[in-house]
């Protein structure tokens, strides 16, 4: 906490006041799985380098201090060294995004497993005729899953009939109740 | 998640153009106009009954029935009979056999099967073999009369969903087909769409920051307002691409759905039947999740020994459950209680000291990182053997103090059992020689203190006895009053567990109807398209015409009708009055002539003359009669004459001799094979 405490006042302190709040509002952003703010709008403030490790300091700090649900005066005991402005605007913040911060690393928890289905996709084609067959009338259904495995984004893209899309649909009902019956 | 529907044709399957032709079920050969239709399919009977069986066409050339062939003939009415009556038509060929017999044979069983179906006329062998016209018109009338109504109507009735479907996505592709293909830089917007390769964009979703506050009757936090009217972004630009805006509004819409259907649900089903309020209902439930969890990771920390990791994971495992325990009594209320809340529940809030310490040694590592990375990993490789010996040394020793520790509890609980059955054996003792003391005291002066026991007896028994009368006085209305609190209390169980069933039945018989509305709507919807999609331009009112125009027609001819029927009648008048006429002046003149031909001789020959000119003149009435008669039997006769040679008669009686002839020969060559033989 003091180490990344100290990269911040070097590094925050090189942008003026005004910007902060909405910089520091895309860095909770990036920490809840949406954009994070990008070095070219920033560009004359801080070097690539420093820009990491900003990031990286600022983002572990609100990842802390929504985790050990810290109480204001504890976030402003360890923002003790930072200018008032910052640490106003960071503890501002911090309290209006606490609830999604929590969501995010709620959602970093569910995802502990090895393989986790992060999105996915499907499309309904109607397959009217084959090459053998001039009235096919065909259903298909082609479905295409992202799957997260081992922090890697995989996409796994499957094409089903009308059978092999009720026995996924089957086996999927059958692990729901596996769940509900956990309840 | 995202949900849409695409009509695509797969690139491995060869495009055909859609055929607009539907194979019309009736033939068209039968009807009205059947001399002009020139195209006539027997595809109905043929498609159902048996799909491998080629279907046949009648040649361009033939315009009528009457130049129906044989063949034809015999494939159309075996066709008709596949379709209305199955197991009959199917034990029949449809193609003319080569041989006399079996034709005679094929006809005789086809000429069966149509009397059995109900055919009134007349009907053979050769009726098939040797068509006439009418026969055949009359016999195919009655068989398509005969066909199921069913498939008939299947064209009038409101078509299937999917039915609608396949006839505008084939609509779709026709018109698509139609287009020509234009070269990707010459492309108008709408031609983009369908011209375009491939998908036009991955669908992801991402989640969203909505400004709605969970606990409604709490006024926001400033700093919370403060964000949403200052920094938070417009939905429409919080995804990084454009594409997955709709993809996550639906995501978001479809989970936050799902949630609350998933909870009213539980409501429903389970909720309503603990009789606890919402928040009971989830505090309960939430307690016995986190001590079903709580389980289970407890046996999960087992320490193995025969595994790798169970010496390592045990101690934090317990650990984590440690502060599970501890997080359980201040665990927040949180507005929802759906499974994904939790979820969330159980891996974050009830351990957020862990994990946030996990994250915290995790987030310490990161930074650290970019430094000297060689120097660090050899030194931490170091620190990790030392603590792993370190750790292996204490938890061994641990699990030595363990075991003393069990020893020890054991004597410890042996130990005290047996202090407390000395104690009690101690306190008896103790009051039986209280007793014994007490009967010592009083033994010197026997007989008083026996007296005044006994009377001490009598009294405390006196006692008990108005004591009892008195808690039965008091009992009696007390027992009363809670009989009648039982049977209240029970009356109100009954009454609240038949309210929950009629809540129950009441939740049933919404989502009923609901259904049953929606289903109602759905159909009413499709009733409409198709209303809409009927040609407008059949009006009645041709028909209408049309048909005053006959019945002009017909009272047109009822009055000529009538009129020539008037002018017979008149005629027939008129001649029954000059019969008359005649007659009387016959009798006048036959009188006067008589009376005068007494006196003179030559007044008897005219007389005579009259009677020879009234009787020929009788014969000659009588002749013109019988002539008007024979005339009307001549052309009765003619026109029977006509019809007997329509029917051909003469000639099928030849081809019949015929018939029995070849039959005759092919029955005395196979005899004479079975004699051969």
């Amino acid at each position: 906490m003091e180490n990344l405490t100290g990269i911040m006042i070097k590094l925050l302190e090189k942008l003026p006041p005004s910007e902060c709040p909405k910089f520091l509002h895309r860095v909770v952003d990036g920490v809840c799985g949406r954009d994070p703010p990008r070095l070219r709008d920033y560009g004359n403030a801080w070097s690539l380098t420093e820009w990491m490790e900003l990031l990286d300091s600022l983002s572990s700090f609100f990842r802390i201090a929504v985790g050990k649900k810290y109480s204001d005066d504890e976030v402003e005991e360890s923002l003790a060294d930072l200018g008032s402005g910052q640490r106003d605007a960071i503890l501002a913040c911090l309290k209006a995004r606490k609830e999604e911060v929590r969501q995010g690393l709620v959602e970093r928890t569910n995802g502990v497993s090895s393989a986790q289905l992060q999105d996915f996709d499907w499309q309904i084609k109607l397959a009217l005729s084959s090459d053998k067959i001039s009235s096919l009338q065909m259903v298909l259904l082609s479905l295409s899953l992202d799957v997260k495995q081992d922090g890697v984004l995989k996409p796994v893209s499957l094409e089903l009939n009308r059978e092999e899309l009720q026995t996924l649909i089957n086996s999927l009902e059958a692990a729901n109740k596996v769940v509900l019956q956990l309840k | 998640m995202f949900k849409k529907v695409a009509c695509t044709v797969p690139g491995n399957h060869r495009h055909l153009p859609y055929s607009a032709a539907f194979p019309t079920l009736r033939p068209a050969v039968l009807t009205e106009n059947s001399e002009q239709t020139q195209e006539r399919r027997w595809t109905g009977g043929g498609e159902e009954v048996d799909g491998g069986c080629k279907e046949r066409e009648v040649a361009e050339d033939v315009d009528s029935v009457k130049q129906f062939s044989s063949e034809l003939i015999v494939e159309a009415v075996v066709r008709c009979l596949r379709v209305i009556d199955p197991p009959l038509g199917n034990g029949l060929s449809p193609t003319l056999p080569p041989g006399m017999s079996a034709r005679f044979r094929l006809g005789m069983s086809l000429a069966q099967a149509c009397q059995d179906l109900g055919y009134k006329g007349e009907i053979g062998y050769q009726t098939f073999l040797y068509s006439s016209e009418p026969e055949i018109r009359s016999l195919l009338m009655f068989l398509v009369e005969k066909l199921p109504r069913a498939s008939a109507e299947a064209s009038d009735q409101p078509a299937g969903k999917s039915a609608l479907l396949q006839k505008a996505i084939s609509a779709q592709v026709r018109a698509q087909l139609a287009l020509p293909w234009v070269p990707p830089t010459c492309r108008l917007p709408l031609l983009c769409r369908t011209q375009s390769t491939g998908m036009s964009g991955i669908f992801r979703s991402q989640a969203l920051s909505l400004p709605y506050s969970k606990g409604l009757g709490k006024p926001p936090v400033k700093e919370v307002s403060d964000y949403y009217r200052d920094f938070l972004l417009p939905v429409t630009a919080q995804p990084s691409q454009y594409a997955s805006v709709p993809a996550s509004l639906l995501e978001r819409h479809a989970l936050d759905l799902s949630a609350a259907q998933e909870w009213e649900n539980e409501w429903n089903s389970q909720g309503l039947l603990t009789r606890l309020s919402p928040e009971g209902y989830r505090s309960r439930k939430r307690a016995r999740l986190q001590k079903r969890i709580e389980e289970q990771l407890r046996a999960a920390a087992q320490p193995h020994p025969n595994s790798p990791h169970g010496p390592h994971s045990g101690p934090d495992l317990a650990e984590m459950l440690h502060s599970f325990g501890g997080a359980t009594t201040g665990g927040t209320v949180l507005a929802k209680g759906t499974r994904f809340t939790h979820t969330e529940k159980f891996t974050f809030t009830q351990e957020p000291e862990t994990s946030a310490q996990q994250m915290a040694a995790a987030a310490s590592v990161m930074p650290s990182s970019r430094q000297s990375e060689e120097d660090l990993l050899a030194q931490q490789q170091d620190e990790l053997q030392a603590l792993q010996d370190q750790l292996k040394q204490l938890s061994i020793r641990m699990e030595e103090v363990g075991g003393d520790m069990k020893q020890l509890s054991v004597s410890i609980a042996q130990v005290s059992d047996e202090l407390k059955q000395r104690e009690l054996s101690n306190g008896e003792k103790e009051d039986s020689v209280r007793v014994k003391k007490q009967t010592i005291d009083l033994l010197p002066d026997a007989e008083n203190n026996l007296a005044k026991l006994q009377t001490l007896v009598e009294s405390s028994a006196k006692r008990v006895i108005s004591l009892a009368s008195q808690w039965e006085k008091h009992r009696a209305p007390l027992i009363e009053e809670c009989r009648r609190l039982k049977e209240l209390c029970s009356n109100r169980e009954l009454e609240s567990s038949r309210k929950l069933f009629e809540i129950k039945d009441l939740h049933d018989k919404i989502r009923q109807s609901a259904d049953e509305a929606k289903k109602k709507e759905g159909l009413y919807k499709q009733l409409i398209t198709e209303f809409e999609n009927l040609p407008k331009d059949v009006s009645r009112c041709a028909y209408t015409q049309r048909i005053l125009e006959i019945v002009g027609n017909i009272r047109k001819q009822k009055e000529e009708i009538t009129k020539i029927l008037s002018d017979t009648k008149e005629l027939q008048k008129e001649i029954n009055s000059l019969t008359g006429k005649l007659d009387r002046t016959f009798a006048v003149t036959d009188e006067l002539v008589f009376k005068d031909a007494k006196k003179d001789e030559s007044v008897r020959k005219s007389y005579k003359y009259l009677a020879a000119l009234h009787e020929n003149c009788t014969q000659l009435i009588q002749t013109i009669e019988d002539t008007g008669t024979i005339m009307r039997e001549i052309r009765d006769l003619e026109e029977q004459i006509e019809t007997e040679n329509g029917k051909k008669t003469v000639s099928n009686l030849e081809r019949i001799l015929e018939d029995y002839k070849a039959i005759r020969q092919e029955n005395s060559a196979l005899a004479a094979k079975v004699r051969e033989a």
